[in-house]
């Protein structure tokens, strides 16, 4: 761990699941001193260093650092927290399937705002991706020696990402286009839906979930 | 089996200035033995890990190939691997901010430019102009913090310089043909900072040999606008 124990992080973001929750579970996972910013919006929007959220702000030795952008932020959490590897290669294959989860979060905005004959076809574009990513997913879970994550036997950057993916598509989501966390289940298989639970119960996690529902109740007997 | 005169890198990209670009000036600033791959499109799409490109192949000599896929993905392992990012956690971080500030804006001009309505293409555009002036702010203030000296950070071409350089090479030079006034929204946007920085980033002898196959970004950010002639 790569973090004084005196280092304090505010969080800022909307109240919403959104963008930032890989940075609130690796936070959580982290046992970091830190708290969450609403920024009255758009009022604060100028004082953000890109005028976008999230921002993490770090505090040390009355120091203070700044950084944005959602993905730069968790992977530097994770790097600095131990859940991401060393090895580069490793790293490497964490964080690509972090950056594909990304392409399907702007998939999915691009159908939804698509019109005329773009429509059906970012529609498709979209479910194709998404099957890809449901199969990437399996692809990774198969090889893992451990049916709880996705590489090695502890939770990791991979882990965190994929359950705020997959918590942003079911749970999230729905506030832009309401079929879409039915389209998503469609399309998990039981071995993902055990993955998601199973991380979802990682001890590292549970203050996480005094501030809001675990996914267990939306998978019925059905999924399995 | 894989000699020392097979390459050590495969770039599967388009025949393109696009996303990979970054990756490409990466490969030739590590000097390593590379070469790109132009696949048949869309027929050699389920043919790659994530039906998309780029794809860059790292060969080994037993035959076990690493394959990665996401632009920026290959370029932070490129980078790392060869020692364009620093290993304090910290900076390395600050550079890679700027990387995906860049693909920000890289993500608005495209949304402009594929806007199908007159009404989202003005909503979108204003999106892509706000959004080039606050990353020329970030990025020339960096630059000057740094001392104006061509760089970025430190005083070696680095990821951010490489990067930086990059996403504005895919605008103003890879994307003319699709939109030809986008080198007079761009161009004048630019501060003399950020001028200074692509310029030196095409001098840098590490990539003397990337150079002589690729355009100069420098040529067109340079030139006088037409106003002036």
């Amino acid at each position: 761990m790569l973090s004084g124990s005196d280092t304090v992080y505010v969080l800022r973001y909307f109240d919403v699941i959104g963008r930032a929750e890989g940075c609130r579970l690796l936070l959580t996972a982290a046992n970091a001193s830190w708290t969450e910013e609403h920024p009255e919006w758009p009022a604060e929007k100028a004082n953000q260093p890109f005028e976008r959220l999230p921002v993490l702000v770090e505090r040390s030795n009355g120091n203070e650092w700044i950084l944005c952008e959602s993905l730069t932020i968790e992977r530097y959490l994770a790097r600095v927290f131990g859940f991401m590897p060393t090895d580069l290669k490793q790293a490497a294959l964490q964080e690509q399937m972090a950056d594909q989860q990304a392409d399907l979060l702007s998939a999915f905005f691009a159908q939804l705002t698509a019109t005329g004959d773009m429509k059906p076809k970012q529609i498709d574009e979209f479910n194709t991706l998404f099957d890809r990513m449901v199969k990437e997913h399996g692809r990774i879970l198969s090889r893992s020696s451990s049916k709880q994550h996705l590489f090695g036997d502890h939770l990791s950057y991979a882990d965190i990402s994929l359950y705020a993916f997959y918590k942003l598509f079911i749970v999230y989501l729905k506030c832009y286009q309401s079929d879409i966390a039915e389209i998503v289940k469609s399309k998990l298989t039981p071995k993902i839906i055990n993955l998601i639970l199973s991380i979802e119960k990682e001890p590292q996690l549970a203050p996480h979930f005094s501030k809001c529902d675990t996914m267990a109740a939306i998978f019925t007997a059905k999924d399995f | 089996m894989a000699t020392s005169k097979d390459p050590q890198y495969i770039l599967r990209y388009f025949d393109r200035i696009g996303v990979a670009e970054g990756s490409k000036l990466l490969l030739s600033a590590a000097n390593v033995e590379w070469i790109e791959e132009h696949p048949e499109w869309p027929q050699e799409k389920p043919n790659q890990p994530f039906g998309r490109m780029p794809v860059l192949i790292e060969k080994h000599v037993d035959d076990t190939d690493f394959v990665i896929c996401e632009s920026g993905n290959i370029e932070r392992y490129l980078a790392r691997a060869y020692g364009f990012i620093p290993s304090d956690i910290r900076q390395a971080a600050f550079q890679e901010q700027l990387r995906d500030q860049a693909s920000d804006m890289f993500a608005a001009f495209i949304s402009q430019l594929v806007a199908k309505s007159e009404e989202d293409r003005r909503e979108n555009f204003a999106k892509f102009d706000g959004l080039l002036d606050k990353l020329v702010e970030v990025q020339t203030k960096q630059i000057n913090a740094n001392g104006n000296n061509g760089h970025l950070f430190g005083d070696k071409l680095s990821y951010a310089d490489i990067v930086t350089y990059a996403f504005y090479k895919i605008i103003v030079v890879g994307m003319v043909k699709r939109q030809a006034n986008i080198v007079d929204i761009v161009r004048p946007k630019l501060t003399p900072q950020l001028i200074k920085l692509i310029t030196a980033v095409e001098a840098n002898p590490l990539l003397s040999s990337y150079m002589t196959r690729s355009d100069s970004l420098a040529a067109v950010v340079t030139k006088p606008t037409s106003a002036r002639l």
